[in-house]
């Protein structure tokens, strides 16, 4: 068995950041990745961000995690790649398969002080008529053959959800040299931001509301899309079907949390359809309802990458506050001015809901918490 | 119809927030015209801008404000903002053509004197454009700007060009 | 529309599991994914059930109009991911 002080679970934007802001305070930190190369999503995002320009807003995805990369080696994160954590046991012990080859391939288990889970989200699925055929893939997958992969995954695209991924996936699908044929959403209106959708209608996409896809037809794979629209109770309108001409289909549909570590070990989950579904609760620390398990990024509730890099840092700078690095007067001031910035990012009319759900969940953990404490009192003072 | 439900902006919709350059500027020259109404988190067009002449502040949801006396319509903002909403329009270009400088993160990039076809803002063509220059230093972080000559009463419309 | 009422339509991919089986199984008694799971395999594949659970859950809801709460998610059990028998064969004794 291999101890450490402190173990991140993926490498993406939040683990990265609770990795390089505990290190820096002093906290022996091992990140365990299960790519090939550390930084999560951060590698697939060509664009520029948005956020606010005192924190790296205007740079593009890429160069933030070529950054993150390289602070993390200066304050000496020890990164496993190829590392897939595949379980988590009590008392914080997690089982991690670690290497590429079957050959080189091996079990490690690692008890750890403190953990911080940053798994991330999987993209959710859509069922239609024809979904399992070849051509039928998720906007993240896409995305990744794109701009990790450098493979086009098809040359007409149809794409499914009109979220921040699915507007800006299509937009860099065709920066990839594809043609995205249609964009459609269930919803009345656009869910993502109108300067992404405005990128993409400039293309010429035509982005069609109320509507959704019907079926997929081919012979072996994708090679027509049916669209049709969608009444106000969601049902598809009769002869109100279109026939695309596509290979591909897209489906960005929302994310889900991975929380299966999480709940294995015992953190207790709320239900938040806001933020993805099923929740590990946490407090301010980012600390779920079992201490000294930290959640962060999109397992702690479906935002984006720069709330996520703001939870990475509120649970880093909370566990080098409880392993001493740091007194609590200077972890406060840290931690105020983070929350700040995560209020910032959660303003305006996409943020506030979000921002609302997230205050639910701190109320609820801070709840289940007191009723843990009273059930300690209790249990001791019947002792 | 709105941008929430079509994915593009109309000129009405841009010209009721009030922030539009007014006529006066645009008869003095280039100025930048920022389409850009949801309450976003992001404000990296305040700090590109070196006169000083997008305001924004605090929270950094709210929606940038042009100061069209201070602004010269040099362009730093179009390549840093990260919705791509920030156009340079030059109607004072000559007596019948005005010029829309626009971001065009696409290869190839057009070339200079190239005919094109320029496109509104959902993407249909409105007519021929005539390539004025292409801007790529390495401060525009790969977001070329790319200017165009088109009609005077086409400077509104237009806000890019088909790809190549 | 027939569309969206196949019952020939697969759910689970890994465990080639239909809508149709889906909703037998409701019929038969199941009330949540765990209850999905146990009769139909739905969930227990390679993927564990990171694609289909959703889907699974979207049935439930639609066949017995419940909330996501009575449904629930599968039981998370290690191995979360797929890993070789080499792997577990070779592993820490300790």
């Amino acid at each position: 068995m291999i101890k450490k002080e402190v173990v991140v679970i993926g490498g993406g934007p939040s683990g990265l950041a609770a990795a390089i802001e505990a290190a820096q305070r002093g906290a022996e930190v091992l990140v365990v990745d299960s790519n090939l190369k550390a930084g999560g999503q951060l590698f697939k995002q060509i664009h520029k961000f948005f956020g606010s320009s005192a924190h790296r807003s205007g740079t593009r995805g890429i160069d933030i995690g070529t950054e993150l990369l390289e602070e993390a080696e200066k304050y000496g994160v020890e990164i496993w790649l190829n590392s897939v954590a595949i379980g988590l046991f009590q008392e914080k012990k997690i089982a991690v398969e670690r290497g590429l080859d079957v050959e080189d391939k091996k079990l490690e288990i690692i008890e750890a002080e403190k953990i911080v889970i940053a798994s991330g989200a999987s993209e959710n699925a859509v069922r239609f008529k024809g979904w399992t055929l070849p051509g039928v893939m998720g906007a993240g997958a896409a995305q990744t053959m794109i701009n990790v992969n450098r493979v086009l995954p098809g040359e007409r695209i149809l794409m499914i959800g009109s979220g921040n991924v699915g507007l800006i996936v299509s937009y860099q699908l065709m920066q990839a040299g594809a043609d995205v044929v249609a964009l459609v959403e269930a919803a009345p209106k656009i869910g993502g931001y109108g300067v992404h959708a405005s990128k993409i209608t400039r293309a010429g996409v035509p982005i069609y509301t109320k509507h959704t896809v019907i079926e997929a037809r081919g012979d072996k794979r994708v090679e027509e899309a049916v669209i049709c629209e969608l009444d106000e109770k969601w049902q598809p309108v009769a002869g109100t079907e279109k026939t695309l001409k596509v290979d591909t289909i897209a489906i960005a549909a929302g994310l889900k949390p991975l929380v299966e570590l999480a709940v294995m070990h015992g953190c207790e989950c709320i239900f938040d359809p806001l933020l993805g579904g099923w929740v590990p609760l946490h407090d301010k620390n980012m600390e779920s309802t079992y201490p000294g398990i930290y959640v962060v990024g999109d397992i702690a509730g479906i935002e984006e990458a720069n709330t996520a890099l703001e939870e990475g840092k509120l649970a880093g700078i909370a566990i080098a506050e409880a392993l001493d690095y740091i007194s609590s007067e200077e972890a406060k001031k840290l931690k105020d001015e983070t929350w700040e910035r995560l209020k910032g990012l959660r303003m305006g009319p996409f943020g506030e809901k979000r921002m609302l759900a997230k205050e639910q969940l701190l109320a609820a953990a801070e709840a289940a918490k007191g009723s843990a404490e009273e059930h300690q009192i209790a249990a001791s003072a019947g002792a | 119809m709105s941008l929430a439900e079509t994915g593009f902006l109309t000129i009405e919709e841009i010209k009721k927030l009030g922030k539009y350059p007014s006529e006066e500027r645009f008869k003095k020259g280039p100025v930048a015209v920022i389409e850009c109404i949801q309450e976003i988190p992001c404000n990296p067009c305040e700090s590109a801008c070196r006169f000083g002449a997008i305001e924004l502040g605090e929270p950094i949801t709210n929606l940038p404000t042009l100061n069209e006396d201070k602004c010269t319509g040099c362009g730093l903002c179009v390549a840093k903002c990260p919705g791509l909403a920030i156009f340079i329009i030059d109607k004072a270009y000559s007596d019948t053509m005005a010029t829309v400088s626009f971001p065009h993160e696409y290869l190839p990039l057009p070339e200079k004197d190239a005919e094109v076809e320029a496109v509104d803002r959902s993407g249909q063509v409105v007519c021929t454009g005539k390539v004025i220059k292409v801007l790529n230093p390495e401060s525009f972080d790969r977001t070329p700007v790319v200017t165009i000559a088109v009609p005077q009463d086409k400077a509104e419309e237009v806000r890019g060009i088909k790809r190549l | 529309m027939s569309a969206f009422h196949d019952d020939d339509m697969l759910v689970c991919r890994c465990e080639e599991v239909t809508v149709g089986e889906i909703k037998e199984a409701i019929r038969q008694g199941a009330r949540d994914v765990t209850g999905i799971k146990r009769r139909t395999r739905a969930g227990m594949g390679l993927c564990q059930g990171r694609t289909c659970e959703r889907l699974v859950q979207q049935i439930l809801r639609q066949e017995l109009g419940t909330v996501p709460e009575e449904i629930g998610a599968s039981t998370p059990r290690p191995p979360v991911r797929p890993i070789t028998f080499g792997t577990l064969a070779g592993g820490d004794s300790e």
